[in-house]
């Protein structure tokens, strides 16, 4: 077969043979690079997280280690997943992908409900458990992925024709419309795309792609139009000085930030900006004070990992001697892609300033930890197919 | 490759493949718009962002520069300044509002309920605890180092000398800034540039730890040296409160000037009030008590404007106008004038040959108002006006001085015979006491007029004068000969005439005097008069010219009478101070 190869690392699928049963014999050792570019991202992560968080949980908390603790936490409980999912045998996910997909509707559902829902800053996001907070929309997507790959990977016909992808349509929709109404414009938006995204990486017809692309980009102006506030924010994104205290205000401490970053930054716990200035600054924020304490420089570094990382994880899903893994290790690896993107985008002004963790670097233990087990999905997916690649190789 | 299990699920490999690449292509799209921006931002931004960030990272502390001093000719000290400190508390950054009261309020000798109020007024950002408090009560607070509390200097502004030549030197309102006087019309000068201490602060005015403040030093304001001599100053406000006093005038009043370059060498005001107690609390008092009348005022010169009658008068004769008279002519005795059907009288009553065959000497010596008339009305209107724009009369002297009132004039094109004919000895005309003192100084320094002047130097502390104002020539009124003949003629009245009680032995004092009625609402006020006098010596060689005005003096009102002897005590004084010697002495 002709191919020119974009992923020249992956001339192992060349060599594959379905004479070798997938299912069959112990994995390899996986791509140790991917794993090793995944935790030194979160434990970067740990560390920013404590310098953003410093001064704000001395003056919240009496406790300048109060974030830095929980993120810590968080991170070992993400490596814990991590480690046990990549022992897992990924194929026996495929039968979760409906549960998967109703647990996420359930946990959605459960943030309205009265005593279980937290309200933080005019939006019902999370679900209470005493001291434990979870964020459903975190959950969520990776439900979605779940689902989607289950579905597509039964039968891959479903593809062909736009009656097929219905039911992953109307569980991404749902999903939409459950986290729109808490609100929370951002995750939607990465929802949409995701489902998007891995419609078109499944390879449904460029025919049924248009039918569903369509309104998707129409329901977006709708969208913003419809909650005034989606709008104000967006006069504030176009001229943030013109409400400095106020739709202006976050833009403007965020790009201070930057500005102050210059090239080679402040220097390591040195922003100026975390002071209190910057709000969400260990959080939806964290890139801002990256930018500031690393500059110019440690961004392009931050993103050439990152990039790293969605690009090792494409190439695993190139890699994949099945469907399922293929859907599921795009899917993961594309939502981690969208969303660092879309972060980026927000702190540096290029999109309305929406509430959206940077994966794996944000504080926030429900996204840490569901990357990182989503992560370590992909990682036990190409141990997988190093095992196939290794029998292939020999015989 | 038909056994590739992709391949089984009815897809073409090269289609998921090419998916796959087109998603990371958009990814890496997407990744290079953002990192653009950030570079952008970073690198192309940053100055302008930097400088506006700057603002919020910090809360400053005023650190006021120090006001130049004022001195006069010789260096006295005139206006200071004594080292105090304010005191200033931001709440959002005290730890311990209630100790930190109890230090304030034992240093400061306030109340604990004040000062704690102070301290835990979150609303604002920065209170003033105190604007100003001695060095000790700041150095209490400052061995205990509260924190949120700090400290600046503010000095005070003094005046050794209290109310000495209080509306010339002017006040400085709380911060220190100039509010009237030389105070406000130098106040670009004296004020210098405020320094501020910056604090690194959070977002709501905490201090970092460990944050050192930036220190911008304060540049410290220049001084300025006035043309005023203390000792002269001082003198002729003893002279005038005197005056003040015996006569139970409203108002008594004197500028001391030298005509060889017009620099003010004493200008009073009386009453005045003390600089270093103004009465802030009554606006309107202090209003009228800081005004400088000399300047700003205007009222009827009545006869000491015959100066420049006569002035005009002998220039144009010498110029050789067929017009003007001659010193030799003989005026009629008549003791009426009829103009424009309008009768005007001389103040004497012209009995037992009092006033009887006048040349202009001796209409001068006699104040006689019939013969200024006929002066007038021979030169005309347009010659007469001309001299009074040349005297600058309804103009601007251009003193540095705020508020300079340019006196009231009659147009020239309607004026009425009646009203021109008064003009001619004082009547119908409101002048500044500063432009008649300058009128006569330009008559007898040989017809030179200078604009007045209050300050000689800029200078700094180190001794470097950074600017030095000059005699400033403004034109010439009559000539060198013209001024010599009036001067003469002006020492004749001290010597023989009405200006007999400034006479001093040898020192050749010359000089004329006014005596003029007070309008009210347009009409004569009975008993209210004005009586001044303004001479110079010495004639030969003038050098300090005094006039001297008291206002609605009770008892007697003559200008020969209540203003000339206060003319001649300055000059004594002046004489003894300057150890002048006797004409022919040196």
């Amino acid at each position: 077969m002709k191919r020119s190869s974009a992923f020249p690392a992956a001339e192992g699928t060349l060599k594959r043979s379905s004479a070798f049963p997938a299912a069959e014999g112990k994995a390899g050792r996986g791509d140790l690079l991917f794993l090793i570019a995944v935790v030194v991202l979160a434990a970067y992560g740990v560390v920013c997280v404590y310098s953003a968080s410093c001064y704000n949980a001395e003056v919240q908390y009496g406790d300048s280690l109060y974030f830095f603790k929980k993120q810590l936490v968080g991170f070992a409980v993400g490596l814990a997943a991590m480690a046990a999912i990549a022992f897992l045998d990924y194929r026996r996910l495929q039968k979760i992908g409906i549960p998967a997909l109703i647990l996420s509707l359930v946990l959605l559902a459960l943030v309205f409900v009265p005593g279980l829902g937290k309200s933080n800053y005019g939006a019902t996001r999370w679900l209470g458990f005493g001291a434990f907070t979870v964020q459903p929309s975190e959950i969520a997507k990776y439900g979605f992925i779940l689902f989607t790959a289950g579905y597509f990977a039964k039968d891959p016909a479903r593809m062909r024709t736009l009656t097929g992808v219905l039911p992953v349509l109307g569980g991404g929709i749902a999903i939409c419309v459950l986290i729109m109404l808490e609100p929370n414009m951002s995750v939607t938006m990465c929802v949409g795309a995701l489902m998007v995204g891995m419609i078109f990486l499944g390879g449904v017809s460029k025919k049924a792609l248009c039918a569903i692309c369509v309104p998707v980009l129409f329901l977006v102006p709708v969208l913003i139009v419809a909650e005034p506030y989606r709008l104000q924010r967006l006069s504030a994104f176009v001229d943030p000085w013109a409400s400095p205290k106020a739709e202006g205000y976050q833009l403007i401490q965020s790009l201070y930030a930057l500005g102050n970053g210059k090239f080679f930054g402040t220097g390591l716990f040195r922003s100026r900006q975390k002071y209190r200035f910057l709000p969400f600054s260990e959080s939806d924020f964290i890139l801002s004070v990256i930018a500031e304490e690393t500059g110019f420089l440690g961004v392009l570094l931050l993103f050439a990992l990152i990039f790293f990382i969605v690009y090792r994880g494409f190439r695993i899903a190139n890699a994949c001697d099945n469907f399922y893994g293929y859907m599921l290790v795009s899917g993961i690896t594309l939502v981690f892609a969208v969303q660092s993107a879309l972060n980026a985008l927000v702190v540096s002004g290029c999109i309305p300033p929406t509430g959206l963790p940077l994966p794996l670097v944000s504080a926030g233990n429900t996204s840490l930890i569901v990357t990182m087990a989503g992560m370590g999905l992909v990682y036990c997916v190409s141990r997988h197919n190093e095992r196939r690649k290794f029998i292939g190789y020999t015989n | 490759m038909e056994d590739n299990i992709i391949n089984k699920t009815g897809f073409s490999l090269s289609v998921l493949q090419k998916r796959l690449f087109a998603v990371l292509a958009a990814i890496t799209f997407l990744f290079c718009i953002f990192l653009g921006r950030f570079f952008y931002i970073q690198l192309l931004w940053e100055d302008e962002l930097h400088y506006r960030a700057i603002d919020q990272w910090t809360r400053e502390i005023p650190v006021n520069a120090g006001r130049g001093k004022i001195v006069d000719r010789n260096g006295e000290l005139l206006a200071g300044n004594r080292a105090m400190y304010g005191v200033y508390a931001r709440a959002s950054a005290v730890e311990d509002a209630e100790n930190g009261a109890r230090i304030l309020a034992g240093a400061l000798g306030t109340s604990y309920e004040s000062m704690l109020e102070k301290l835990t007024d979150k609303a604002k950002s920065e209170i003033v605890v105190v604007r100003r408090t001695e060095k000790s009560a700041v150095e209490q607070i400052a061995k205990t180092e509260i924190a949120g509390v700090y400290y600046a200097r503010n000095d005070a502004r003094v005046y050794p000398y209290g109310a000495l030549a209080s509306q010339v030197l002017g006040f400085t309102a709380y911060d220190n800034s100039g509010t009237t006087g030389i105070e406000r019309y130098y106040d670009s000068y004296l004020k210098g540039q405020s320094g501020e201490i910056l604090f690194e602060t959070d977002l709501v005015g905490v201090d970092l730890k460990g944050a050192s403040a930036a220190y911008l030093p304060a540049t410290d304001g220049l001084n300025v040296k006035l043309t005023l001599d203390y000792r002269i100053q001082a003198l002729t406000e003893q002279v005038m409160e005197r005056a003040l006093a015996e006569n139970n005038a409203k108002a008594a009043r004197a500028i001391v000037l030298d005509p060889r370059d017009f620099s003010v060498l004493a200008m009073v005001n009386l009453p005045a009030y003390d600089l270093n107690d103004v009465p802030r609390g009554e606006p309107d008092l202090l209003n009228a008590l800081s005004r400088n009348c000399l300047v700003s005022d205007v009222y009827e010169p009545g006869s000491t404007f015959k100066i420049v009658t006569a002035a005009a008068d002998i220039e144009e004769y010498l110029k050789g106008n067929p017009a003007a008279l001659a010193p030799t002519h003989i005026f009629p005795s008549s003791r009426t004038r009829s103009v424009d059907g309008t009768t005007i009288k001389c103040w004497s009553d012209h009995k037992n040959g009092k006033h009887a065959n006048q040349t202009l000497k001796e209409a001068l010596n006699n104040s006689c108002n019939p013969c200024f008339v006929d002066l007038a009305l021979a030169l005309g209107k347009e010659t007469f006006y001309d001299y009074l724009a040349a005297f600058r009369f309804g103009r601007a002297t251009g003193i540095d001085f705020s508020g300079e009132a340019i006196g009231m004039l009659l147009p020239e094109s309607s004026l009425r015979d009646c009203d021109f004919a008064r003009i001619g000895f004082g009547q119908s005309i409101a002048v500044t006491p500063l432009q008649l003192a300058c009128a006569a100084a330009s008559a007898v320094n040989g017809g030179y007029y200078y604009a007045p002047r209050l300050v000689s130097e800029i200078f700094s502390d180190d001794g470097y004068v950074s600017e030095r104002v000059k005699p400033a020539l403004i034109g010439r009124t009559v000539s060198e000969q013209a001024s010599a003949m009036l001067t003469e003629m002006l020492e004749g009245v001290v010597r023989d005439g009405s200006g007999k009680k400034a006479y001093i032995e040898s020192y050749r004092v010359a000089g004329k005097t006014g005596t003029a009625q007070k309008y009210e609402n347009g009409a004569i006020a009975q008993g209210k008069y004005v009586s001044s006098f303004v001479g110079c010596f010495p004639a030969n060689a003038p050098r300090y010219l005094a006039l001297v005005i008291v206002d609605e003096p009770q008892g007697s009102y003559y200008g020969s009478s209540v203003a000339a002897p206060c003319a001649r005590e300055i000059f004594s004084g002046i004489i003894d101070v300057m150890q002048l010697q006797p004409e022919g002495g040196v």
